[in-house]
């Protein structure tokens, strides 16, 4: 399993910037995720890994090794196409002994290595079915056995559960985690679906416009989002614009439209003093819905929707001052407040009140 | 729509096929097994094989099919890798360029071949002045036998149609089918062999059946070249005597029944159809940039086929243009005299206007049937929809040759039909052959703009208040314009090039078409051959007119046109 470094990587399609400079280390092992609106790069960036496209500068590393230049059929990695791929004219069992015949791999160990495969995925059995009597999650299997199989340096999977209905989706993505992990893998997955990537990925990084807006944990890039974008593309969240009014000890407080606001910046060493511009981030979640004023961190309004889903109560929170409502999700609501004439309170502690740079 | 519509229409057409196309074939099968006293024997088709001249004519045929097939696909296939593969300098314009010839009169650009090649050709002459040939001693390139000349005619007239089919098998082939098997290790020609082949089988098989049926049977090239020694010039020759001669009706059944043969067997060994997984294609088919290198090969790829294949018809316009020209490499000198003699000379002014009448006629039947057809096809739910697709797709596997001969039987004097041909003139027969040849293209045209547009594009004017046949009217057939104007060009394209049925129906002079025109100016002496030149020119002139027209709109999905 490789380790991959990328540097300064550049890929234009005409006038088209899609890859702008980029650098990012995966480890060896690691099942990494990118992650990002369309058309923000992430599959260029994959495709370039696997060698389908080459960057106009900078350079791709395999453990150290330059292989910028090398082309697809010589990189040794196994990509796992959105569409599969399969091939039509091939049945099961030659799509996925395709790749160990173009390795030279023996019969006797094509046909256990195959087998071990189709295992790997619950597919035993059905190597002389044909493609097109395949189910599109069995289908979904096959492409990732054919990948598998030949023990890629590292493994790509673009999109690989898109074509799929929600509970298989669900039902894969635990299985793509376990094959990777019991294969000790360096898989690079690309997926538009934040659900996906925050419940399996080790890392993510979140693309924009051909940059690496972040890259963390999970539990890092949503909790600490370095910008306003990544806030908004990982979960849902509130946005409030504001500029530091002063500061008092680990709280910042922020003057807003609809009143002061205490937080801490989401990046330690983000650098603030009173009159910088900043952008709040609260999540539905870290707001709470109150009848009377709350200690700290009011914010006051009357409700334009409520929506009940037994484990958990929607609100939108008009406040004077500002266009768009809150959103307040309430987890466990012992009761609904439908009434949209009463005047009433959220609050947020300060240390969900995320800071971020001014957008 | 109203079924009790659909059911007139596939009642309608179900007879006309019936009179059209089912009987003549019948027609023509039961004189080859009917004795003079009503008896049925199997003495003529066995005494074919008996007679050594029909044995090598049926040998030689298999060889023009056979051997026209692979070189169209050995001219097409490259090509059509290059273009499905580079983006490299005037693409668009070459790819268009490239399906010219398939509007060139074949029998016309023989003309021309033999201008080149003859003894007494161009080549010759060419390298007779270089020193590399002993004038006294000319070679005859075109051989003993002619077969060579006439398969060469033939490729360069028909690899468009193997173009186009493998043009439509690449698009539709996913990249990541290929990226894949990159990806897995599988590269080059390695890749072009294991994955690409297989997955474009269908397609170029299709393309390559219409070209072996069209050129084991073709009798236009053939019949100016002097080459006799095929069936289908056999059969022709023998119509002369028909009364009384059972032969070429037997020779007609076994061209038919070999067809069919070749046909399924090629089908079963290489047609079977491959259904795509059920993901969607993740990219389009993207094009890589030709280094200078590559766009040099590509282009000049192009630039020598088209060019090839446009030099017989280039002969031509030089023949048509020339006063004396033998022996030497350009015409000695040139005139405009044979232009006008053609447009002067009664028998061509007056089968250029029989052509467009009959051409025009059948194209305008062969859109109605077409519209109605396809409109059965996919838009009803009426069982058996499916047969009448299929039956609507049969006249491409039977050899055109075929079907004239059964109209010819048909409509002899005394036969059920012999009202179609009114006193003498052919019209009615001929429009209805051109059709019934034609109708597979203009039901495939309009099929397939059927199931581009959505039947609830059509329900949305029903819902607000539209009945039916005017919604059709008013929504369906203006969005498949296009469909319907391409398909009737090609048809109508060519009908106007059409040899078989026009050569064998129309008897009287004062109604041949353009085709049979030009075979009797060939055949006729002094400047017979320039001025058939000639008209074959204003022929082109007027075709190109056509298919450029039809290339245009339809595009890349002309390929379409050619499948079976």
């Amino acid at each position: 399993m490789v380790s991959i470094q990328i540097r300064g990587l550049e890929k234009r399609f005409g006038d088209v910037v899609a890859l702008n400079q980029l650098d990012l280390d995966i480890q060896s092992g690691e099942l990494f995720f990118l992650l990002g609106p369309s058309g923000c790069g992430k599959t260029t960036l994959l495709r370039s890994i696997a060698g389908f496209h080459l960057p106009d500068s900078g350079t791709i590393e395999f453990d150290q090794e330059d292989v910028t230049r090398i082309p697809p059929h010589l990189r040794e990695t196994a990509m796992m196409f959105q569409s599969y791929a399969l091939w039509p004219h091939l049945n099961v069992y030659r799509n996925v002994a395709f790749g160990l015949e173009e390795r030279k791999v023996s019969k006797a160990e094509t046909k256990e290595r195959v087998e071990e495969a189709l295992a790997m995925v619950k597919m035993e059995g059905l190597g002389n079915r044909k493609i097109n009597q395949l189910s599109g999650g069995q289908q979904q299997r096959v492409a990732l056995a054919r990948a598998l199989v030949v023990r890629p340096r590292c493994l790509m999977l673009d999109e690989p559960l898109s074509n799929l209905d929600a509970k298989l989706r669900i039902e894969m993505r635990s299985e793509i985690r376990r094959i990777c992990k019991e294969s000790g893998l360096t898989a690079i997955y690309v997926t538009h679906d934040q659900k996906e990537a925050l419940s399996i990925a080790d890392r993510l990084a979140i693309l924009d416009g051909g940059n690496i807006a972040q890259v963390g944990t999970p539990e890092d890039v949503y909790r600490r989002p370095r910008s306003a974008l990544v806030a908004g593309f990982i979960g849902e969240t509130n946005l409030i614009k504001g500029e530091v009014a002063f500061i008092s000890g680990a709280n910042v407080y922020v003057k807003t439209a609809i009143g002061d606001l205490a937080g801490r910046p989401s990046d330690p060493d983000y650098p603030l003093e009173p009159g910088t511009p900043v952008t709040l981030s609260i999540r539905p979640e870290c707001l709470s819905i109150e009848t009377t004023p709350p200690a700290r961190n009011e914010i006051a309004g009357h409700l334009t929707e409520s929506i009940y889903l037994g484990e958990v109560a929607q609100y939108s929170l008009q406040a004077p001052g500002r266009e768009e409502p809150f959103h307040i999700s309430e987890l466990n609501p012992r009761r609904i407040i439908r009434d949209t004439k009463q005047k009433l309170y959220a609050s947020s502690k300060p240390e969900d009140v995320m800071i971020l740079p001014f957008s | 729509m109203n079924r009790k519509l659909a059911i007139a229409i596939y009642i309608g057409t179900a007879i006309f096929f019936a009179l059209f196309f089912v009987y003549p074939i019948w027609h023509t099968v039961k004189e080859a097994f009917v004795t003079t006293d009503g008896g049925i024997t199997f003495a003529y088709v066995i005494e074919i094989f008996q007679n050594p001249v029909y044995v090598e004519g049926l040998v030689n045929s298999f060889y023009m099919g056979l051997f026209t097939t692979i070189l169209s696909l050995v001219i097409a296939l490259p090509l059509a890798l290059l273009a499905n593969t580079w983006n490299f300098k005037g693409r668009e314009i070459l790819n268009s360029l490239i399906l010219i010839p398939l509007i060139l009169p074949p029998f016309v650009g023989a003309l021309g071949i033999k201008q080149l090649l003859g003894q007494a050709g161009v080549l010759n002459s060419f390298l007779i002045d270089l020193g590399l040939m002993n004038a006294d001693a000319p070679y005859d390139w075109l051989g003993e036998g002619q077969l060579f000349g006439v398969v060469l005619m033939n490729a360069l007239h028909l690899y468009p149609i193997a173009y186009l089919n493998v043009s439509a098998a690449l698009a539709n082939v996913d990249p990541a089918m290929e990226e894949a098997a990159e990806n897995l290790g599988c590269h080059g020609l390695r890749r072009l062999l294991r994955i690409t082949f297989p997955m474009i089988m269908p397609g170029m098989f299709a393309g390559a059946t219409i070209i072996f049926i069209w050129s084991f049977t073709e009798l236009g090239v053939p019949l100016i070249f002097d080459f006799s020694r095929v069936t289908s010039v056999q059969i022709f020759h023998g119509i002369k005597d028909l009364s009384g001669n059972p032969f070429p009706y037997a020779l007609v059944v076994v061209l038919l029944v070999f067809t069919v043969m070749f046909y399924l067997l090629g089908k079963w060994l290489f047609g079977r159809e491959i259904a795509a997984s059920s993901g969607r294609a993740s990219t389009g088919r993207s094009l890589r940039d030709a280094s200078p290198v590559m766009n040099a090969i590509c282009i000049g790829a192009f630039l020598f086929v088209t060019g090839l294949a446009v030099l017989p018809h280039f002969g031509v316009i030089l023949l048509s243009a020339s006063n004396q020209w033998y022996d030497s490499i350009l015409p000695a000198d040139f005139t405009l005299q044979h232009f006008e003699d053609a447009l002067g000379h009664p028998l061509t002014l007056n089968s250029i206007g029989n052509s467009l009448k009959y051409a025009s006629l059948a194209t305008l039947t062969n859109v109605i049937l077409g519209i109605a057809i396809a409109y059965v096809v996919v838009r009803t739910k009426l069982p058996g929809r499916q047969l009448l697709d299929a039956m609507a797709m049969l006249p491409l596997a039977v050899p055109g040759l075929v079907l004239a001969f059964g109209y010819l039987a048909m409509t002899r004097e005394g036969q059920r039909f012999d009202f179609l041909i009114l006193g003498e003139n052919p019209i009615l027969i001929l429009v209805i052959a051109y059709a019934v040849r034609r109708l597979p293209y203009v039901v495939r045209a309009a099929a397939a703009g059927f199931q581009q547009t959505s039947v609830t594009l059509e329900e949305a004017a029903q819902n607000l208040g539209c009945p039916p046949l005017k919604a059709l009217r008013k929504v369906t057939l203006p969005l498949i314009a296009a469909n319907l104007i391409a398909g009737g060009l090609l048809a109508f394209s060519f009908a106007m090039l059409e040899v078989s049925d026009s050569l064998i129906l129309a008897e009287q002079q004062q109604h041949f078409p353009i085709t049979k025109a030009i075979y009797a100016l060939v055949s006729s002496l002094g400047t017979g051959p320039n001025i058939a030149s000639a008209l074959g020119v204003w022929a082109m002139a007027f075709l190109a007119i056509t298919i450029i027209g039809a290339g245009l709109i339809l595009g890349k999905k002309m390929g379409a046109l050619f499948r079976v």
